[in-house]
């Protein structure tokens, strides 16, 4: 039984001036009162009184120690007062009490004797009591006492911190940011540092692009005072249900990793609740609507991102493939050799995917697992166009990616909405919801939706073909050329891109000049967005983060490659700076490429297909100058990120 | 000297009144008095030293007085010690 662990810092009050002995005890008993020690203050203090009237507690020495052992004390306890003034406690020696003890003791046991017995021992020594009545704070008289304790019991330190100190973490904390590569790990090590410092064990789980790791257990969970959420992507939280959860941006984690484990240790964070799904976790750190909204969309992005680079790369291996073996450079180009079909196909199946993964995981991160089933299908209509009309999507137009990112937040808000809806139904049904209610609503949901709005994109792809079509036969060549390339690069794959490119290809037909005139400037405007951005990671380095920079390189090879949807996923993140930035570039590209009147007469192919290309020095230097023009707007558009709070 | 053997009967042992009596009662005399509890000698005319001693129910002690008035010293202690300090 250590003094320091039964005096506690609120249990103290440094220079009193008690006028009599009554006062003094009276203090001492209101600090026992303070620090939750008794019962029944008043029969404590009544037995206070019946010992002093068998003789003084004072001691000597200006020490006086007045005690009781009392059915109304919870817990033995102390507490102290000093009086540097003194005051008349009946002293044998006749001095005035100047440092005043108070012990509090149960009924049962020894631990008053050991107690008294343990500050006797304490206060012989008089350098310490003289310290401790001119002690300037509770903290000092507490650590003096402290220091006094341990040196002359210096066994018991080893092992009495391991007894009362809870087992495990007292904090957890989960970092993710959406590319899973930096944040994550700065974040964790901040924290890591952060609790050391303060000598408050911690672990940090760290949800990265290679899955998560050093996983917080159960007992981990069940153990700790709390968990910090530092995440800019959802995080699993239905494991933290009811213990205090601080939720908050990957970047708290790097800047405030202090603050944070204060939160938590100051039980500043409110209990979460699982039973109101996931989402709500994400909720509490009093995010702003323009922080969800992007932390949807990457999630969303982050996933789609493997489709997109591994089936972009294999299709350029296709056509790397049919260009060395000296194919036709005609529709099948990329497919003619085995190899290269293959590839192509394989590839393609990849690509297939990149729409209904992007809308998937976006209005899973809304709606939890039920939005999957929406933001999948979503993604798949938007990406082969069926309507009421049509809904074998025999001949419609895509809604593409604009369609998907469509697709992903708005079916997932409604079938969020659907699920708030469903909270008034039977609990009888509460089971049934999950494999029966949510998909078969979220389905119908998403289906009219995407039907609705695949025609719209339709008529806007028609009405487009047909102003192209005017521009053509006007002689408005070089305004053709700029539209075509700007068109190619907004969506990416969507209606404007489809529009432009099905009526390149349509031109193609038609064999004359201005019809590869018109060719080769669609292609150009899609290949201009993923340079644009691959340069603008190497020479405005400081725009991107590490993981941007990283994918930089691969949109080389999909911009001459003509691969547009490389630059996807930096549209996704970035939309309002990139695809301006593109769409200039692109346009400027293909403006330049009608005026040196460059020609194409594959459908495809990128850099591949140069041998069909009509003055192609000329055609490389459009393209260089239009990828340089896009670099260049980006680099103005998009300011300098911050050192580390990149990601926001 | 003289010296006795004691076990200590009150259930509180040597708690801070019966330490403050005693020593009180021993500062009365002019020999030296001395508890030997433990392996310890302990001054019995400081209340603190007692209580510091910890000396519980049970426990078995010698009480020693060397000096002037050491047998009147120490039949006082006796009969303090026997008597369970009037508990």
């Amino acid at each position: 039984m250590r003094i320091t662990d039964l005096l506690k810092k609120e249990g103290i009050r440094i220079g009193t001036a008690p006028a009599s002995k009554a006062e003094a005890i009276d203090l001492l008993v209101g600090l026992h009162e303070k620090c939750g020690d008794l019962y029944d203050t008043a029969a404590y203090r009544e037995g206070i009184l019946a010992r002093e009237a068998m003789g003084t507690t004072a001691i000597g020495m200006e020490i006086a120690i007045p005690h009781a052992k009392s059915e109304a004390v919870k817990a033995p306890a102390l507490t102290a007062i000093t009086a540097p003034a003194g005051v008349d406690y009946g002293s044998p020696d006749g001095m005035p009490a100047k440092l005043l003890f108070m012990i509090a003791a149960t009924t049962d046991g020894d631990v008053h004797m050991e107690v008294l017995a343990r500050m006797m021992q304490l206060l012989m020594d008089m350098d310490l009591t003289e310290k401790l009545k001119n002690a300037k704070t509770p903290g000092e008289f507490l650590s003096l006492i402290d220091a006094a304790e341990t040196a002359k019991f210096p066994d018991e330190v080893k092992a009495a911190p391991a007894e009362p100190e809870k087992k495990g973490y007292r904090v957890l904390a989960v970092t993710a940011c959406p590319t899973g590569i930096a944040h994550t790990y700065m974040a964790a090590e901040a924290l890591a540092k952060a609790g050391e410092k303060l000598g408050i064990p911690i672990k940090v789980e760290t949800n990265g692009s290679g899955g998560a790791k050093n996983v917080l257990t159960p007992e981990d969970i069940a153990n700790c005072d709390g968990i910090i959420i530092a995440a800019d992507k959802s995080v699993d939280t239905a494991r933290f249900d009811g213990k205090p959860v601080w939720s908050t941006k990957v970047a708290d984690g790097i800047h405030k990793p202090e603050e944070l484990i204060n939160k938590i240790m100051n039980g500043e964070a409110p209990v979460f609740k699982a039973d109101k799904k996931a989402e709500a976790a994400s909720d509490i750190g009093n995010e702003s609507f323009g922080r969800r909204l992007y932390k949807h969309l990457m999630n969303g992005v982050s996933h789609m991102l493997p489709f997109v680079v591994a089936g972009g790369i294999f299709i350029a291996i296709a056509f790397l493939i049919d260009a060395a073996k000296g194919v036709p450079m005609d529709g099948n180009f990329g497919s003619v050799t085995p190899v290269a079909a293959w590839f192509k196909a394989m590839g393609g199946y990849a690509f297939n995917f990149m729409l209904p993964i992007l809308a998937g995981f976006i209005a899973m991160s809304i709606a939890d697992r039920p939005g999957l089933l929406v933001g999948v299908v979503g993604g798949f209509l938007a990406a082969n166009g069926a309507t009421f009309a049509d809904p074998f999507a025999a001949a419609t137009t895509p809604s593409g990616f604009l369609g998907a990112l469509l697709a992903g937040f708005v079916a997932g808000w409604l079938l969020k909405l659907f699920e708030k809806l469903c909270d008034k139904l039977p609990r009888a049904l509460e089971g049934l919801k999950p494999v029966l209610i949510y998909p078969l609503a979220g389905l119908g949901i998403v289906a009219v939706m995407m039907c609705a709005v695949n025609p719209i994109m339709g008529v806007l792809n028609n009405a487009l073909s047909s102003g192209l079509l005017w521009l053509n036969q006007h002689n408005l060549g070089v305004v053709l050329g700029c539209i075509l390339g700007a068109m190619m690069s907004i969506d990416m794959g969507g209606p404007l891109n489809k529009a432009a490119y099905v009526f390149g290809t349509g031109m193609l037909a038609a064999a004359t000049t201005e019809s590869f005139q018109v060719m080769a400037s669609v292609m150009i405007g899609g290949m201009v967005p993923p340079l644009a951005i691959a340069l603008s990671t190497i020479f405005f380095k400081n725009r991107w983060t590490a993981e941007e920079r990283k994918n930089g390189v691969v949109n080389i090879v999909m911009g001459l490659s003509f691969i547009t949807e490389g630059a996807i996923p930096y549209a996704a993140a970035y939309p309002l700076k990139v695809i301006p930035s593109c769409a200039v570039g692109a346009a400027v590209a293909g403006g330049l490429s009608w005026l040196f009147n460059c020609t194409l007469m594959a459908p495809h192919g990128g850099i591949f297909v140069v041998p069909t290309i009509g003055k192609p020095l000329l055609y490389l230097l459009a393209l260089a100058i239009g990828a340089i023009v896009g670099m260049l707007m980006l680099a103005v558009l998009k300011r300098p990120i911050k050192e580390e709070a990149a990601e926001d | 000297m003289v010296q006795k053997h004691f076990t200590i009967k009150n259930a509180q042992g040597f708690h801070m009144r019966p330490a403050t009596n005693f020593a009180t009662a021993m500062a009365g005399y002019p020999c030296a008095v001395t508890i030997k509890y433990n392996g310890r000698d302990v001054n019995a005319k400081s209340p603190m030293f007692i209580m510091a001693a910890c000396i519980k129910v049970g426990s078995e002690i010698d009480v020693v007085c060397d000096g002037e008035g050491e047998n009147e010293a120490l039949a006082a202690a006796a009969e303090m010690i026997e008597s369970g300090f009037g508990e």
